[in-house]
């Protein structure tokens, strides 16, 4: 039985250059920017879009206009209008969200070829009106006289007119991001100097990266065609010439008395999009593609937002591993989304405890330690960027170039996400 | 037996009402698919308006055509072409204007619904009737098109058009011969409603409970331009003011050297001004002198022409589907080739050695769209989905998909001929691969090529994105499917498409650098440059030969030039005043001088105010003087003279082409002259107007000019064969 299961493969992955938000993509369409990416991994693949059975995209903060992003795209990127399509949302994991869902439809035998990506636009928000105002302006269009109309404007206070914008809170909480990273540092004792040397490694590997070409081959350029037209060729928030000193200039912006979170080592606000193609094996032999690497195996798990909000990697991961029949050890290559250096920092010391193994997880020993020398070998979010939506497919695909590129076996993705979601993803190379 | 049977069935039927005292008239021309009118089928008409006229208790009448998506596409222009004499065709108008009339004296009311083009006499028809509806889909065309053809409107156009939308509209329409889509022609209130086609008749049956209404509308009221213009024309001296400012626009645009604008403004003006009668009268007197003219007969041989040749085209292209296009380079041309490629529905993939240049080229696609959208050529919605068909990279990726590779890189041997090399690597074996040239010779392109049989040369005119024609040079090397894919991808681009010789300069090239080339042998000679343009815009080209150096760019102008004075250099004396002043840097209109000085336009000052500002004059450029040794205006030929040493040179070259196998045929030669020269279109081509001038006496003129200026004017040898033989080119 097992061997008739068809295999999920990672054929190939694109992504846009990343960009702070409001800088050079403020002026695209979040559609525009998920297309570009597509339709460039269509034209280099040379894949006949006839091909593609299914999409599944991964965004969060979704557009106003678009009720089914992933739809529009098959409609904008020239693929065949016969290809059903879905938008998943699971905050920053929506891309893992949307490849493993693609695996499932693999292994099911129910596609042979999907693509899966993500995208994020956090230079348009929508924004939107308030309850009450909305709730008016609703009665008032469907009000059948000039009076009726009136009326249901009544009432509205002054308060109810500003527009909201998305919450970036949770709401059991009422903690955002930053507060709940600024937290996890505190309990875990995780220290300014220790953040602010992770974040400087994700700069120095993501420089390094894109000075040997390993991210120039993972980037298509995206063209901005208004005003004459410019291309726009690379992430613009690595920073090659960062340092300890400067990074340990930067005021905490959580707390700014005791804190040790700053922009220097969070994520930034961030626009980008990312695509994969997926492929059953035996489709992609077929069809003459090699493999990068196999889904081998996934896991999600979710912990109590009231507690460390983005810790949910240290549970899905030894779950994803158990699923794998491995062992942490086993993995070569380690992807871990970089939310906050505080948030990875924290997801290590506890994969590392054998407490928080005999407490938490109920096993009898630690899942292990994480070498960082295999992790995040082209950068991480904190110097490459976090569109929410695209991070998750971003993080399997350098996983993926990376394990072709040294011939590792076997390597591993973690995204911890709003919610107190955590995702983990086990790529195995055949 | 089926001609039998067309013979016998009338072409309309009157279907006798229903339940709702409505009934039909059918309108099925058994042996035409767009029911061109013809004398039978007014006829027909005329019989089955009598029918519905006698039916006792009709109620409304209902006209439509059994066609799918076709209505009347316009007249039969066999009745034009097939009459030789004025009084004929003003019988004929007569007649067709007198069958809308017995259809506009119904004594119920009648509806239009229409499904298709109503042109012309099929619009006259509509309009005839009390009021039209259209079924929304872009099948449906409107308009008064006669004066593209020579012609004016036949069937009482000129006078229940601007009656209708009102004078100002109406002269718009009938004098520029424009279309129009079903929701503008509801826009501009020739269309009383658009509806889903599947409930047109339902829309026209309802309509027909609106009842009769006069002919003349109901003016605007109120405080709006609309109003204005209405008030306006109640008055004599508004609507003279009208026809003057109509007057100046047709005759600015055509130079005066096509009398149709002005003979439908003066039918209309006769309506206006001294009864429907008398409009009527001018307008059939007007059809018939027009349709026995020089000039509507070569506009209408051209438009003909034009349609069999894209007919033939696109039946000769059917086995060869394109779907993917691949354009290098993204300059001017590359951009142009790419966005009619989006437009025709391909996947355009454009490659260009740096990402700026790409995102250059890709934001000039999206200007030519946007242009569009603002002309109204595609809906917003269309030009986005164009624009999403086309990407662009720095490299080969995406071009191992493409049916057929154009490259558009600089014009320079070497440099396409690498590009030919490289791509070669990258594409599959059945693609083909087109060299956008003016001139460099195909064969030479393809010299080093693998398989030069699937190289070809696709010629396009700047600009790509407007200009009409595409010249597809076919070396002899080529592979029947490769011309045939080249003819596929430029007959869904819309062009007209002539294939030609791979000789050098092929064949409008050569024409054109031949005739240029004189030029610039006649100011040598101290002619003025003035006098020279002045002459050959009165010739009826749209700009003169200096102003036409300036706009290609003189670098471009003497590289072509020189392939063709290097190839017929014993016969051609190649003029120098070109290379000089590419020498001095007066490369033409984009450096600001050439033959012409070009005052710069303020850049500061905003689009909308500068189209209200006096545009500055262009100056012959002074330099031309120091670089010749003569004296400017030192000879002061006739304008005949002129015209006869450039336009005389242009036929017999163009007839040597024929000679040499280069154009395929006369109406190839003519089609290229016109849409891809602008030669002028009312002289029919430059066979035409050998025909007209007579074989013979052109031969004669030519030996004159050969012995005074040279061996360039002989004349070529199929013209004095031809002439002998008392034969023309195009003959019955």
């Amino acid at each position: 039985m097992a061997s008739t299961t068809p295999r999920a493969a990672i054929i190939a992955g694109l992504r846009t250059p990343f960009l702070r938000a409001g800088s050079d993509f403020a002026q695209l369409d979040v559609l525009e920017l998920a297309r570009s990416v597509t339709v460039e991994l269509l034209q280099r693949t040379a894949l006949d879009p006839r091909q593609v059975d299914h999409v599944i995209y991964g965004n969060v903060v979704r557009p106003v206009q678009y009720t089914n992003l992933a739809r529009e795209l098959v409609l904008a990127a020239g693929l065949p209008r016969q290809t059903p399509a879905d938008t998943v949302t699971l905050a920053c994991a929506s891309a893992i969200q949307a490849i493993t869902d693609a695996t499932n439809l693999i292994e099911r035998g129910y596609a042979d070829v999907v693509i899966a990506g993500g995208v994020e636009m956090l230079s348009n928000v929508p924004l939107s009106l308030s309850p009450p105002l909305a709730r008016a302006l609703v009665g008032a269009s469907q009000a059948k006289s000039l009076s009726g109309r009136l009326n249901s404007l009544r009432g509205l206070a002054l308060a109810d007119l500003p527009p909201v914008a998305p919450g970036i809170s949770e709401t059991s909480t009422g903690l955002s991001m930053g507060q709940s990273a600024e937290l996890m540092a505190k309990v875990n004792g995780i220290s300014r100097a220790d953040q602010d040397a992770w974040a400087l490694a994700s700069h120095r590997k993501a420089a390094a990266a894109w000075a040997d070409g390993r991210l120039a081959e993972e980037v298509a350029p995206v063209y901005v065609l208004n005003n004459g037209g410019r291309a726009v060729t690379r992430d613009n928030h690595v920073r090659p010439d960062t340092s300890l000193d400067k990074l340990a200039k930067l005021r905490p912006a959580f707390d700014r008395q005791y804190g040790t979170v700053t922009a220097g080592n969070a994520s930034p606000l961030t626009d980008g999009a990312a695509s994969l193609l997926l492929m059953s094996v035996d489709k992609a032999t077929s069809l003459g593609f090699a493999p990068q690497a196999v889904v081998k195996s996934y896991a999600y798990a979710a912990v109590d937002p009231v507690g460390q909000l983005l810790l949910g990697p240290a549970w899905a991961i030894p779950k994803a591993l158990d699923r794998a029949g491995l062992q942490l050890g086993d993995i070569d290559l380690v992807e871990m989304h970089e939310a906050f250096a505080a948030q990875v920092l924290s997801t290590l010391q506890k994969l590392e405890s054998q407490t928080f193994a005999e407490t938490e997880l109920g096993r009898s020993s630690a899942v292990g330690r994480l070498d960082p020398e295999k992790m995040n070998l082209r950068g991480g979010s904190i110097a490459l960027g976090h569109p929410f939506g695209a991070t998750g497919a971003r993080c399997v695909m350098t996983l993926a170039n990376e394990m072709e590129r040294q011939s590792a076996s076997l390597g591993l993705v973690s995204v911890c996400a709003a919610g107190g979601i955590g995702a983990a993803v086990v790529l195995e190379r055949l | 037996m089926t001609a039998v049977a067309a013979a016998i069935r009338a072409g309309v039927t009157f279907e006798e009402p229903g339940g709702d005292g409505i009934g039909r008239l059918v309108i099925d021309r058994p042996d035409d698919p767009v029911n061109a009118l013809n004398a039978a089928l007014i006829e027909d008409l005329a019989t089955a308006i009598r029918a519905a006229r006698a039916w006792a208790g009709l109620r409304g009448l209902i006209v439509a055509s059994a066609k799918a998506d076709q209505w009347v596409a316009g007249a039969d222009l066999k009745l034009v072409t097939q009459a030789d004499e004025a009084g004929q065709l003003e019988q004929a108008s007569r007649r067709l204007q007198a069958v809308c009339d017995e259809l506009a004296w119904l004594p119920f009311t009648t509806v239009a619904a229409i499904n298709g083009a109503a042109l012309g006499g099929g619009l006259e028809l509509a309009l005839a009737c009390d009021y039209r509806v259209a079924g929304d889909t872009p099948k449906i065309s409107l308009g008064q098109p006669e004066v593209n053809l020579g012609l004016v409107p036949a069937g009482g156009g000129t006078q229940r058009l601007p009656r209708l939308i009102g004078l100002q509209r109406g002269m718009e329409l009938i004098l520029s011969g424009r279309r129009l889509s079903a929701r503008r022609a509801r826009r501009a209130g020739v269309l009383d409603e658009v509806v889903h086609p599947t409930v047109l008749d339902q829309a026209a049956r309802a309509w027909v409970g609106k009842g009769k209404r006069p002919l003349d509308r109901p003016l605007s009221m109120g405080l709006t331009v609309a109003a204005a213009v209405d008030l306006a024309e109640q008055t004599p001296l508004g609507r003279q003011l009208m026809y003057r400012a109509a007057r100046q626009a047709v005759l600015k645009r055509t130079g005066g050297r096509y009398p149709a604008p002005l003979r439908a403004l003066e039918a209309i003006e006769a309506g206006f001004e001294h009864g429907l009668a008398r409009g009527l009268e001018a307008e059939a007197r007007a059809f018939g002198e027009l349709g026995v003219s020089e000039t509507a007969k070569n506009l209408i041989w051209l438009f003909l022409a034009t349609q069999r040749q894209n007919r033939l085209v696109s039946a000769a292209s059917a086995a060869a589907r394109v779907e993917r296009l691949g354009v290098v380079g993204a300059g001017f041309m590359g951009a142009a080739i790419a966005e009619v490629g989006a437009v025709a529905g391909l996947g355009v993939r454009v490659r260009d050695v740096t990402p700026e240049a790409v995102a250059k080229g890709l934001s000039r696609i999206r200007a030519m769209v946007d242009a569009g959208v603002r002309r109204r050529r595609f809906e917003p919605r269309e030009g986005q989905a164009l624009l999403q068909r086309v990407s662009g990279a720095t490299d080969y990726s995406g071009f191992r998909t493409a049916d057929l590779v154009i490259e558009a890189v600089f014009e320079e041997l070497a440099v396409k001929q690498n590009v030919i090399a490289e791509l070669e690597g990258v594409v599959a074996a059945e693609t083909v691969i087109a060299s956008n040239t003016s001139a460099l010779p195909i064969s030479a392109v393809a010299a080093n090529a693998l398989h030069p049989e699937r190289v070809v040369g696709m010629h396009f005119f700047s600009p790509a994105e407007r200009m009409p024609l595409l010249e597809i040079i076919r070396p002899a090397a080529a592979a029947e499917w490769a011309v045939a894919k080249a003819i596929d991808v430029g007959s869904r681009m819309g062009k007209t498409v002539i294939v030609v010789g791979d000789a050098p300069g092929f064949y409008t090239s050569r024409v054109l650098g031949v005739m240029l080339n004189e030029a610039a042998v006649l100011l040598s000679e101290g002619v003025s440059i003035d006098a020279i343009d002045a002459a050959m815009t009165a010739f009826g080209f749209p700009v003169g030969p200096f102003v036409l150096y300036d706009e290609v760019g003189l670098a471009v102008a003497l590289h072509a030039g020189e392939t063709v004075t290097r190839a017929f250099g014993d016969r051609l004396p190649a003029a120098t005043i070109v290379p000089r002043l590419v020498e001095a840097g007066h490369t033409g209109r984009q450096a600001g001088a050439g033959f012409y000085l070009w005052p710069k336009s303020e850049s500061s000052v905003s689009r909308q105010l500068r189209r209200l500002l006096p545009r500055p004059k262009r100056v012959a450029n002074p330099a031309i003087a120091q670089l010749l040794a003569t004296q400017q205006s030192a000879v002061t030929p006739s304008t005949t003279e002129i015209q006869d040493r450039l336009a005389l040179l242009f036929v017999n070259e163009a007839t040597r082409c024929l000679e040499e196998d280069v154009v395929r045929s006369p109406t190839d030669g003519d089609l290229g002259a016109v849409l891809g020269l602008g030669f002028p279109p009312f002289l029919g081509g430059p066979f035409h107007y050998a025909d007209s001038l007579g074989l013979a006496a052109l031969e004669h003129r030519l030996r004159a000019l050969a012995s005074t200026h040279g061996r360039r004017y002989e004349p070529a040898a199929l013209l004095v064969d031809r002439a002998r033989e008392g034969r023309t080119f195009f003959e019955e």
